[in-house]
């Protein structure tokens, strides 16, 4: 206090600018520069509101875009703490776990309650692309815009941030009593509902899935009341090409609960592909394999194009490590054409001193993601090549 | 957990960073003793110390690999391995040569056989006392049967219940078949003329994938269950004695070995790693890593003991089987 008193007042006059901002008394200045009308809606985000500008932003220097006190999601989570807290549970909606809360909402003033950027469906459909904004038989809360209605906008504990197990979730809205008398000769309580419709829509009534599998379309003897009912091996009695892949050192052919393990992947009436897939692959692939989905996602160098498992990996088997569709080499070749024109030789005839084995591009790489550029095992500066050119 | 080795790599990395080799003796002194550089020493020395204690917590040591020579070739996706306690040998299933290498005791190999390039696909074996192998072959979904003195082969396609039976691992004690049915995900006992006697059912818990590999141990069976990463341990009448729950501790559990105090080893695929357990699932080390040099693994497959006492971890993607003593 005595050094501030001997402050000359011109001095203090020139500190004022500096002091008044992170007093949140000169925030109106804000807006001699600002347009003031942008910053307020039908809703306005209380600092706003409260002509609090200081408190996200510094008025004169920032280590952040736009000037901000901290990183986007910092920010925002600073207050909102218990999101802060619960946006980290389960499965989490891709933005929020990059804390680009800005995708969907606006900081300061909206038009639509949540401070969303644009009306619900809008902001959904702004990165859901590929999902057709209406069908010839569309899902009456779909049609609506309500995707809220069935899914969580920041984290679940379900696929596709579903806010329950589908079918609890489907019992929401439409009654048993009513779902029992539109399944006459259903053999049991209807259930898995997703197996046959798609909750978006579809092209045939009932939102039945647009693609059929031939015994569902023609009846249900050709799989039910058979005396291998229930297992897999109905399904391999037409499949001969998937049981063929069932013959090999690695295969999918797994059967959880007793039942018929082809159901964990298929639906055996109806579904969106040819391949009946109950759900996106990135979705099923993920249900066993968390932890290698885990480390793509937390790498800072995963492989750029492995959003599809199949692409690389051969689904129901295969003779390779890793139920790669071919060895290390050949896999990476389909894509990357010029492999072993002008880089470290690889191939049967190339072996790794360390194990004697073929050395392949897998040999150096770890495509699922590493620490290190390229998807190198180790730095590729000198860690990685002496590993086995010991005399380097 | 670093092991000694990564540890003194760590700790040579930092020396090389205060870069004494390139100072003058006086110079290099000084500085050794700045407080920054007695600090930085000081971490080195910890690193050691702690790298030394977290290796010495598991009390195994690297003992010998089974491996190949040029003459018969690298084995390519070696995927289990049988031990033969009356004739001291090893045989190595090279699932991607179709044939069997037979190894000495002490690791040296003896044989290739490939039943006359009829092997298609093997994948496990055992021999019972008429001195027949059984090869359960991926490639015919068949455990085959072989007489090495009649040089003939049976392949067998097993049902239970009118259901097509897919043969994974297999084990033989006292005239009785164990064999994984990947199709059930459940464990079959058969009599010696394939007679389907009992089916060890892998339970229908949530989140339960069926088992994806066993152990006999004194008439007791020990399955693990990939997918809800738990470890059932039957006794002698199929009743379930213990459920054991690996928790978080593994990522890819794969395959389990039981020793004298059923301590639970865990091979974990995808870490290159053995989690070791108590019976209360309570994890008591975690030894080995992902890699390709001499002790480590990648993609791994199966782990045994020996009846030496000896454990042996089948390395699938090295092509070798690792073998760890006390």
């Amino acid at each position: 206090m005595r050094n501030l008193m001997q402050l000359s007042p011109l001095a203090l006059i020139l500190l004022l600018p500096l002091i008044l901002p992170s007093l949140g008394y000169a925030e109106n200045v804000c807006f001699k520069c600002h347009k003031q009308q942008l910053f307020k809606n039908t809703f306005t985000h209380k600092p706003v509101a409260d002509d609090n500008c200081g408190s996200c932003h510094n008025p004169h220097v920032a280590r952040y875009k736009n000037l901000l006190q901290q990183n986007v999601a910092a920010l925002c989570f600073s207050c909102h703490e218990k999101a802060g807290r619960e946006f980290n549970q389960g499965i989490v909606h891709s933005p929020v776990k990059k804390g680009d809360c800005t995708a969907c909402h606006a900081p300061h003033a909206s038009n639509d309650r949540g401070l969303l950027n644009k009306r619900l469906a809008d902001s959904c459909f702004s990165c859901h692309t590929a999902t057709p904004k209406q069908f010839e038989h569309t899902h009456t809360p779909y049609a609506k815009g309500a995707c809220t209605a069935c899914h969580r906008p920041h984290q679940a504990d379900n696929g596709y941030l579903l806010i329950d197990n589908t079918d609890k979730l489907c019992l929401t809205c439409h009654q048993q009593a009513t779902l029992q008398r539109g399944h006459a000769n259903f053999p049991k309580q209807p259930a898995q509902c997703l197996s046959c419709h798609n909750p978006h829509g579809s092209k045939r009534k009932g939102l039945i899935r647009n693609e059929m599998h031939k015994p569902f379309a023609e009846g249900c003897k050709g799989c039910h009341g058979k005396e291998q009912e229930g297992a897999a091996t109905v399904c391999l009695e037409c499949h001969d090409d998937v049981k063929q892949q069932m013959y090999t050192t690695h295969s999918h052919f797994t059967a959880p609960g007793k039942g018929n393990g082809c159901l964990e992947c298929h639906s055996p009436h109806a579904g969106d592909t040819t391949n009946l897939l109950i759900s996106e692959q990135r979705i099923l692939c993920r249900k066993c394999h968390e932890e290698t989905f885990h480390r793509k996602e937390s790498s800072p160098y995963p492989h750029p194009d492995a959003a599809t498992c199949s692409n690389c990996h051969d689904i129901h088997g295969s003779n390779n490590a890793g139920m790669l569709k071919g060895d290390g080499n050949d896999v990476c070749a389909g894509c990357h054409k010029d492999q072993g024109q002008f880089t470290h030789p690889v191939g049967a005839k190339i072996r790794d001193p360390r194990t004697d084995q073929a050395v392949t591009c897998v040999s150096c790489h770890y495509p699922m993601g590493t620490e290190y550029k390229y998807q190198l095992k180790r730095n590729g500066q000198k860690e990685l090549c002496i590993l086995c050119h010991r005399a380097y | 957990m670093y092991p000694l080795s990564q540890g003194l790599l760590i700790a040579t990395q930092y020396a090389n960073r205060l870069k004494l080799h390139k100072m003058p003796g006086e110079y290099a002194m000084k500085n050794i003793f700045s407080p920054s550089s007695t600090r930085r020493l000081a971490v080195i020395l910890l690193l050691c110390l702690w790298s030394a204690i977290a290796e010495a917590k598991t009390p195994w040591h690297w003992q010998m690999s089974l491996r190949t020579d040029s003459v018969v070739g690298a084995a390519l996706m070696p995927t289990t391995l049988y031990v033969d306690a009356d004739k001291e040998r090893y045989y190595l299933i090279d699932s991607g040569n179709n044939r069997l290498l037979s190894f000495s005791r002490e690791g040296k190999l003896l044989h290739s056989f490939t039943a006359d390039n009829e092997l298609k696909i093997p994948f496990d074996m055992v021999r019972t006392e008429s001195n027949d192998l059984w090869v359960v072959e991926k490639g015919r979904n068949t455990l085959t049967q072989i007489n090495t003195q009649e040089k003939k082969t049976t392949p067998h396609t097993i049902e239970h219940n009118g259901r097509l039976v897919f043969p994974d691992r297999v084990e033989y004690t006292k005239n009785r078949f164990y064999i994984l049915d990947k199709a059930s995900g459940d464990i079959l006992v058969l009599d010696i003329n394939l007679t389907i006697l009992r089916r060890v059912a892998c339970p229908t818990e949530k989140g339960a994938g069926g088992f994806v590999d066993f152990k006999v141990v004194n008439d007791d069976i020990w399955a693990l269950d990939r997918r809800s990463k738990t470890v059932y341990h039957f006794n002698g009448d199929g009743v379930i004695a213990d459920r054991i729950h690996l928790g978080d501790e593994v990522l890819s559990p794969v395959s389990l070995a039981i020793d004298a105090n059923e301590v639970i080893y865990i091979l974990d695929r995808l870490a290159g790693t053995v989690a070791a357990f108590d019976r209360s699932g309570k994890n008591k080390y975690l030894f080995l890593e992902s890699g390709q040099a001499q002790g480590q693994l990648y993609f791994p497959n199966e782990i045994l003991f020996d009846p030496w006492g000896q454990l042996c971890i089948v390395d699938e993607g090295n092509g070798r089987v690792e073998i760890f003593s006390r």
